[in-house]
């Protein structure tokens, strides 16, 4: 994982330009603003070489004239200022359209090569670090494309324009006015390369300090208990003391970088004051001397401009990397071609008593045929695992942690699919059926609930989107989620919030439970919860689950005596094989590992019950002990 | 409003100086800088025009600098006055930007460490009622835009009332009918600027939210994509997501619109501003009552003080975002921190505290009328061991956040070898004290780094006996790196049983007199479990210990049990007198026993069939 760490802090010395050609790609449907955009840049260029020289052609006929062309000339002032106004408005408009329609076209995109994503690509990823390439990656990227253009554009022809006028004007003038541009150039790029590592380094101690203050709230009682508050400040002292070290170094290169590029850009004026003035009234007249030095006072703009634009496109190149990365990572779990051609088949010439990809609907089988499988780059998880559930039937896997037996479920719901051996559903290889037909025929009822903000009712709707009210309040009554939902002032109405988080974690359990009967899957994987809830709420989910379970293929991960006690066939797992399977009571008889660990592992959770019932009132206690 | 500017003037302490000097230098060098539009003005009026002027201003400038004809020969002077003159602006510009720079992060980091301090010493109350996130976004945003505030707005909103302020005396002197034209468009394009970015701050906000629920659907949909993938959504999230990144979009492209409107009519009245400055004067100069150098020197001038103008609305908006970053600051600082006993009340402890735990009459209540505990009395003998049993919510967790003086209690008093705890130091007490908590906090540091926490300086030797009694050793020793394996994010991710026996080291490896187990085996494995309560059966009498579970089986060994029920003690004695008595621990034995049997019946009725 400290790849994805890494990364952020790579130094871009040069510029990728196949990378960023990939990136105008992605801009190719806004190719119509960046081409406006482009004249927008040069006529504005084309206006800011015009306005002194008008100037001077006004001074000139001023003193020549006594200013008989002063309306004339006011009127091309005129001209060029509403042009001016009017293709700012145009430019911003368009930059606007450009930057965030980009932006969303690389959100969606990205979003959706998310959805297609298999979950060894979300085992090696934090949440937080795939939020960030949709949410400041995407920004940074579609901000820096047009203005960078723009201003390349703009840039460009502003420098050629006032450098071709100067020349055209008077050229031995404009030569001595140009020998600025060498220093200031050398100056910009000096500059900017000692701000960009400066502020690499400042936002990867920033990035710390984050964490910092992350861990310091997170850990504030273990700091309190451990009397760490001084030892803690220490250390957060060497990070703030870096960061204020860095600030300051970049603060203190704008502080120099600033008057340097003010003393040359003046340099330029009064170099066109003394040699202009040398040859002015000689032939020179006086309105192109003022002009002039109108050029040499706005010289450096378009190249400081310009400048911090590729500086952009250098620090924006570490987010187009990962962005496109993303975008080119394939799905490793995808259909065959030949699935897909029967899904397309289906969809020309629909038979209803099929499934969407033209095979069987219904399952009456799942067969593990020496199944291997091992998480990448992790020793192997599975080994030879051979077993065959019917349907109707529900299977308890047990065992200790890391067994394995999560990994059996994630393969029947192909979230991951074998390295070796084959799942077969009624004698057909899962890989030649389709995914979207195999898990919209899934059921999963996880340990930790969650839960999408939104109202209990669209939760619940989540399961079967065409649902009617009346079907959505019968299965909450099923599994028994009608009781607390009633209860609550909005009824169905009311908002879980993020992650479901106003909801405790039974009324969590019991809505997933809902959504999940409402989708009448075949295949059910319930992954039990050994959390320690009340006891009469615990009792009350179990019924719940019981309802659910009826009539499919399930499987479950067990933790409770009770769910274990009433599963069809127990599979006791241990690294990786089968090495006890049948019912309770064979196993019990067995006396072997199901044995131990049920006299064992499971006594535990007897003594946490016994705990909890006896301060609970008398009634509820008899039934408890009851087998 | 005013607690906040205090806070903002006190937080300059030490750096008041330096910020006087910058804005020193920005005065300074914004009268250089207005000078350098003074040496066209000279030259071209004064040195090379035909009939030069004979009064006024240019005149006296030109006189002073040695007069016309020594000029005239000389017209180099004038790049050297341009360059000097810009150099001179240049060197104070960059005393302003350096001192402002040392300044403002000066303060920054000072912020940090302040709220990072004071977070360390805020009471538990304070955490009960706040969020990680938001405090966290507190800490980071919020300084940030205090940081930005102090290095640029400060600045900036001093530099756009220098730019206008500092010029008018020079144009009046040099013209006054021309000073008046060139501020004609300035009120409206400031008030037009002020107005606008006043009217926007809401869709800015819009903006935001829009944003901010983008990246929450974004959220969801990557924590939940089990369930997506289970109900094969898909196609649905996509849409979903959709909807919210158009809308994000949508706002924001309307946004942009209105800056376009801004920045073009802003534009549209400055360069008229320009525009006229440039046609008045070309019919003042034609009618010969305005000289050419004069001119050019309001042409450059306008030019200066244009774009502060324009920014003054902008840098006004992010005044009223600072304002309220200082005011969610200040609600960390100024809350107050865990009370200190005053020095001369405060009890020091004995220097070998043997750890005799007394409870008084305790009562204390997170929420007023439901308490937590109430009227609890015991008393625990240095070295032994108190076992409390009840359900979660009974109480069990508060003594121990008593006693650590997490809280204070409302009535009643605990001590420490005889001596309240509430005259000491919560330092003091804590140091006494070692605690595994059912899910134990691990710094991302090492294991070594986390298990010394409690005693940096410990030997090599210490540290395996620890990690050894907490049945942690050998599976720290198959880690690649061993001790020195990284824990967190960037490291490995140990299961719930690993981190309660890492922090189980850590605890004992403290050797503190007093040692608190809550419920900290809970996610270890049976078998370990035995081994773990072996290894401190044999320590036992080195600590006086207290320990929480709702199993019977971790109790056995306790020297006094206390049950508790709804926050009161509802028996007390030992495993022996207790399992005699009529009352709640003898039920919890009796539904024990009972499961107990039940298993056993269970076995034994399959072996016999």
């Amino acid at each position: 994982m400290t790849s994805y760490h890494d990364d952020e802090d790579h130094v871009v010395r040069r510029l990728d330009v196949s990378l960023w050609r990939r990136m105008l790609e992605h801009s190719r449907p806004y190719r119509k603003q960046l081409a406006g955009l482009c004249l927008a840049g040069m006529t504005i260029a084309f206006c800011d070489v015009s306005l002194p020289r008008i100037t001077g052609f006004v001074i000139d006929d001023a003193i020549a004239t006594g200013g008989n062309n002063l309306s004339f000339y006011g009127a091309q002032y005129g001209a060029a200022v509403l042009l001016l106004s009017s293709l700012v408005y145009l430019l911003i408009v368009l930059a606007g359209s450009a930057v965030t329609g980009v932006a969303y076209d690389l959100r969606r995109k990205a979003f959706a090569r998310l959805q297609e994503l298999s979950f060894a690509f979300y085992d090696q990823r934090p949440v937080g670090w795939l939020m960030a390439r949709l949410t400041s990656d995407c920004d940074r990227i579609s901000a820096v494309l047009p203005w960078t253009l723009l201003d390349a554009i703009w840039g460009g022809f502003l420098v050629s324009g006032i450098t071709l006028m100067m020349l055209w004007m008077n050229w031995k003038l404009a030569l001595v006015v140009l020998s600025i541009v060498p220093p200031l150039s050398i100056a910009t790029v000096i500059y900017q390369r000692k701000l960009i590592r400066t502020q690499r380094l400042a936002r990867k101690t920033n990035s710390k300090i984050t964490a910092g203050f992350n861990e310091g709230i997170a850990g504030v009682r273990t700091t309190k208990a451990f009397v760490r508050e001084e030892e803690n400040l220490r250390e957060f002292q060497v990070l703030t003391a870096e960061m204020c070290g860095y600030s300051v170094r970049s603060a203190i290169y704008a502080a120099i970088y600033l008057p340097v590029i003010m003393t040359f850009g003046a340099t330029g004026v009064g170099l066109a004051l003394w040699r202009g003035g040398l040859i002015s009234g000689l032939g020179f007249p006086i309105g192109d001397l003022v002009a002039f030095m109108q050029y040499a006072a706005i010289f450096h703009i378009p190249i400081q401009e310009m400048a911090e634009r590729f500086t952009g496109l250098q620090s924006a190149q570490a987010s187009a990397e990962r962005l496109q990365a993303l975008l080119d990572t394939a799905p490793t779990i995808v259909d065959s071609d030949e699935v897909r051609c029967g899904v397309l088949l289906q969809r020309r010439w629909p038979r209803p008593d099929l499934a969407s990809d033209g095979k069987a609907h219904g399952i009456r089988e799942i067969r593990f045929e020496n199944v291997d499988f091992a998480y990448q780059g992790s020793s192997r998880i599975l080994c030879d695992f051979n077993l065959t559930i019917h349907a109707g039937e529900s299977i308890a896997l047990v065992g200790e942690t890391g067994s394995g037996k999560s990994t059996v479920a994630r393969l029947v719901c192909r979230f991951y699919e074998p390295t070796g051996g084959r799942i077969l559903l009624d004698g057909v290889d899962y890989r030649e059926r389709s995914l979207e037909w195999l898990q919209s025929n899934l059921g999963i009822v996880l340990q930790e609930p969650h839960l999408f903000s939104g109202t209990i009712r669209e939760n619940i709707r989540y399961g079967r989107l065409q649902a009617s009210d009346a079907e959505i309040e019968s299965v909450a009554q099923q599994v028994g989620a009608a009781a607390f939902i009633s209860q609550l002032p909005k009824g169905y109405d009311t908002e879980v919030g993020e992650s479901g988080n106003r909801l405790s974690t039974g009324q969590k359990q019991f809505v997933s439970l809902a959504r999940a009967l409402l989708a009448d899957p075949q295949i059910l994987v319930l992954d039990e919860a050994t959390s320690s809830l009340d006891t009469e709420t615990e009792r009350r989910i179990q019924s719940g689950v019981e309802t659910l379970l009826r009539g499919r293929i399930s499987i479950i991960i067990a933790h409770r005596l009770s769910t274990i006690r009433s599963a069809d066939r127990i599979v006791v797992i241990s690294r990786g094989r089968i090495v006890e399977e049948g019912s309770h009571r064979d196993l019990l008889a067995l006396g072997g590992q199901y044995a131990t660990l049920y006299s064992l592992q499971f006594r535990r959770e007897a003594e946490s019950v016994a705990v909890q019932t006896a301060s609970e009132p008398e009634q509820f206690q008899v039934r408890n002990t009851r087998a | 409003m005013t607690s906040k500017y205090r806070l903002i003037w006190q937080l300059m302490e030490g750096e008041r100086l330096r910020y006087s000097a910058a804005i020193l230098s920005l005065v300074i060098a914004s009268c250089f800088l207005y000078l350098v539009p003074l040496v066209p003005t000279v030259v071209l009026d004064g040195v090379i025009a035909v009939n030069p002027a004979t009064s006024g201003l240019t005149t006296r400038v030109m006189e002073m600098a040695g007069g016309r004809d020594f000029l005239r020969s000389n017209l180099w002077l004038a790049v050297l006055a341009t360059v000097a003159f810009t150099a001179i602006a240049g060197i104070f510009t960059y005393l302003r930007g350096r001192l402002a720079g040392i300044a403002s992060e000066s303060i920054a980091r000072r912020v940090r460490e302040k709220l990072y301090d004071q977070l360390q010493h805020l009471p538990c109350s304070f955490y009960d009622r706040s969020q990680t996130g938001d405090l966290v976004q507190r800490c980071t945003s919020d300084v940030e835009t205090l940081r930005m505030f102090l290095i640029d707005q400060v600045v900036e909103i001093g530099r756009a009332a220098l730019m206008l302020l500092i010029p008018l005396p020079l144009m009046f002197a040099v013209d006054a009918r021309m000073a008046g034209i060139s501020l004609i468009l300035i009120p409206p394009i400031t008030a037009f600027s002020i107005v606008f970015f006043n009217r926007v701050r809401s869709r800015f906000e819009a903006v935001d939210q829009a944003e901010g629920r983008m990246s929450s659907t974004l959220q969801e949909n990557l924590t939940g994509i089990r369930v997506v993938r289970a109900f094969a959504r898909q196609k649905y999230e996509i849409e979903k997501f959709d909807s919210r990144n158009a809308e994000h979009r949508n706002l924001h492209y309307a946004l942009y619109r209105l800056l376009a409107a801004f920045w073009s009519a802003s534009d549209l009245m400055c360069i008229t501003q320009i525009a006229i400055v440039v046609c008045s004067g070309g019919w003042w100069l034609a009618t010969g009552s305005l000289a050419i150098g004069s001119f050019m020197f309001f042409l450059m001038v306008v030019n200066m003080f244009l774009w502060p103008v324009r920014m003054m609305g902008r840098i006004l908006t992010e005044l009223g975002k600072a304002t309220v970053a200082i005011g969610r600051i200040h609600d960390i600082l100024g809350h107050p921190r865990e009370s200190k006993p005053a020095e001369e009340s405060q009890t020091p402890l004995d220097e070998s505290v043997q750890g005799e735990i007394v409870f008084r009459d305790v009562t204390f209540s997170h929420r007023a009328g439901e308490a937590a505990i109430a009227n609890a009395s015991f008393r625990v003998p240095a070295g032994q061991t108190l076992a409390l049993l009840g359900s979660s919510g009974s109480g069990k967790s508060t003594i121990v956040n008593l006693l650590l003086r997490f809280y204070d209690p409302e009535n009643g008093a605990i001590e420490i070898d005889g001596v309240d705890i509430g005259r000491m130091d919560r330092k003091d007490v804590r140091r006494q004290i070692s605690v595994v908590m059912q899910e134990p906090f691990l710094f991302s540091k090492t294991l070594r780094e986390n298990i010394v926490l409690g005693h940096a300086a410990a030997p090599h030797n210490e540290v395996t006996e620890a990690t050894s009694a907490a049945c942690i050793h050998e599976t720290i020793v198959e880690f690649e790196k061993g001790y020195e394996t990284l824990v967190g994010e960037r490291g490995i991710t140990l299961s719930g049983g690993q981190r309660q026996r890492v922090a189980l080291a850590r605890a004992l490896l403290k050797q503190p007199p007093i040692l608190v187990l809550d419920d900290a085996l809970s996610a270890v494995d049976t078998e370990t479990e035995i081994m773990i309560l072996d290894a401190l059966r044999q320590r036992r009498g080195r600590h006086t210990t207290i320990v929480i579970a709702h199993r019977l089986s971790t109790l056995m060994d306790a020297d006094e049990v206390l049950v508790l029920d709804r926050g009161r003690i509802v028996q007390r004695g030992s495993h022996e007198t207790l399992r005699n008595e009529q009352g709640m621990y003898r039920r919890i034995m009796s539904i024990q026993n009972d499961l107990e049997e039940q298993l056993r019946q269970d076995l034994s009725s399959v072996a016999g069939a």
